[in-house]
């Protein structure tokens, strides 16, 4: 009798190894908002006090690579960023004003749909979809300073791009801000505003 | 089902042979432990939850009544959820994410013991090294993105416990042994592999 336990909960012992014995998973339990991640990136040699108004794009261009060309949309989703990375720049102290009277400031909005292959590419790649001409500089071109980094995508992203116009040499457009968007649910408008947030929360730099 | 009754009976069959023929017990044991393992140092930095998630098996040799050698393996699963935080990195910039900190181990090693006692007694203390290797697999997730890195290390494993027999003579031991592990495995915030296991368990002494 004695024994018929011991071999039972030997049994047993080995039962439950082989169930604790497995890994714990980390995607099991993770929600769409501890998913997400936010990556910024800034010019440390640029003086942020030094800048008074911004200008904000009037659509977000979306990229797709499904498809060669970009093309800009305004949909509620984009409405809503707009709205929500003016009032952010606002809060900063910076004024919004319009393209026309000459920013200090510019920035370009774009919504990333890369979801089809992992495909890796050079910094600021997105930000060349979008005209300098729209900022009054044509035929001008985008600069992106070295520190610039990205990361391999393959999913559905959102970058906010601050460019300098008032200091704009050559018809070059120096990106002085970057905030890149990455994980589930970034294209999802329920979450924007905590998306802007965090993203201007962790930039305490970017005041005027 | 059919099959572990069958396993039971050819268990129980060794027990009743064992206990009626031999008065000491045959040399060749197997032993099976869980094990629940507490990180220290820099691992500890990593991920610093107590882990439950493990076990160990092995045989081992008896040379005499005293010095035996062996062969194991195991595993362990070390797990930490970091709430959302700021990491400035000089390469990526500041990335705000919650980290999921992951490292499983799973040790192959040689080992060495010394019970301090003859095998009659009811309570059998020994010391035990054991020295190998063992394959990390690390995973940090940024958000749900993994970095992740695989590599083989050397382990050494010094351990103190005790064996107590089910009966005077008998093949099956109750064992319980604190372990520590060392390992001079370096990957990002892990500077070295340091943990104190506990493990519990039964050996077997087979015919």
């Amino acid at each position: 009798m004695k024994r018929t336990l011991f071999l039972l909960s030997a049994v047993a012992f080995v039962v439950a190894m082989v169930a604790t014995g497995c890994r714990k998973d980390p995607l099991n339990d993770m929600s769409d908002e501890e998913s997400r991640i936010y990556i910024t990136n800034h010019d440390s040699t640029a003086n942020f006090s030094s800048y008074t108004t911004f200008s904000i794009v009037d659509s977000v261009v979306v990229l797709s690579n499904r498809n060669d060309s970009a093309k800009k949309e305004l949909t509620d989703y984009d409405q809503k960023l707009i709205a929500s990375v003016s009032a952010a720049m606002q809060q900063r102290g910076y004024t919004l004003v319009n393209k026309a009277a000459k920013p200090d400031l510019a920035i370009n909005l774009t919504r990333i749909d890369n979801t089809f292959s992992a495909i890796s590419w050079n910094p600021g790649w997105w930000g060349g979809y979008w005209d300098p001409g729209y900022w009054g500089f044509p035929g001008g071109g985008w600069y992106w300073p070295s520190y610039y980094t990205v990361y391999r995508v393959n999913e559905r992203q959102v970058a906010i791009d601050l460019f300098d116009l008032k200091n704009a040499q050559n018809k070059q457009l120096k990106s002085v801000w970057n905030a890149l968007w990455r994980g589930t649910g970034v294209w999802n408008s329920n979450n924007i505003d905590n998306m802007v947030k965090t993203s201007f929360d962790q930039s305490p730099y970017l005041k005027k | 089902m059919k099959k572990i009754r069958n396993w039971m009976l050819a268990i129980a069959a060794l027990l009743i042979g064992g206990s009626a023929s031999a008065q000491y017990r045959p040399p060749l044991s197997i032993d099976a432990n869980w094990s629940i393992s507490q990180p220290l140092g820099s691992l500890k930095d990593y991920a610093d939850k107590t882990s439950l998630r493990g076990w160990g098996a092995g045989v081992q040799y008896m040379l005499n009544g005293q010095l035996a050698v062996g062969l194991r393996s195991g595993y362990q699963d070390f797990y930490e959820r970091v709430p959302r935080a700021v990491y400035h990195d000089p390469t990526q910039g500041d990335v705000s994410a919650v980290q999921t900190r992951t490292l499983q181990v799973v040790p192959i090693q040689a080992t060495v013991s010394y019970t301090f006692l003859k095998q009659d007694q009811p309570v059998l203390p020994y010391a035990m090294v054991g020295v190998g290797a063992a394959h990390f697999k690390y995973e940090k997730y940024w958000g749900e993105f993994v970095e992740s890195d695989k590599s083989w290390q050397f382990l050494v494993s010094p351990e103190i416990g005790i064996n107590i027999p089910f009966g005077k003579a008998s093949p099956l031991m109750f064992n319980v042994n604190a372990r520590y592990n060392y390992a001079p495995y370096k990957l990002g915030e892990i500077t070295s592999f340091n943990t104190i296991q506990g493990n519990i368990g039964l050996k077997l002494h087979l015919n």
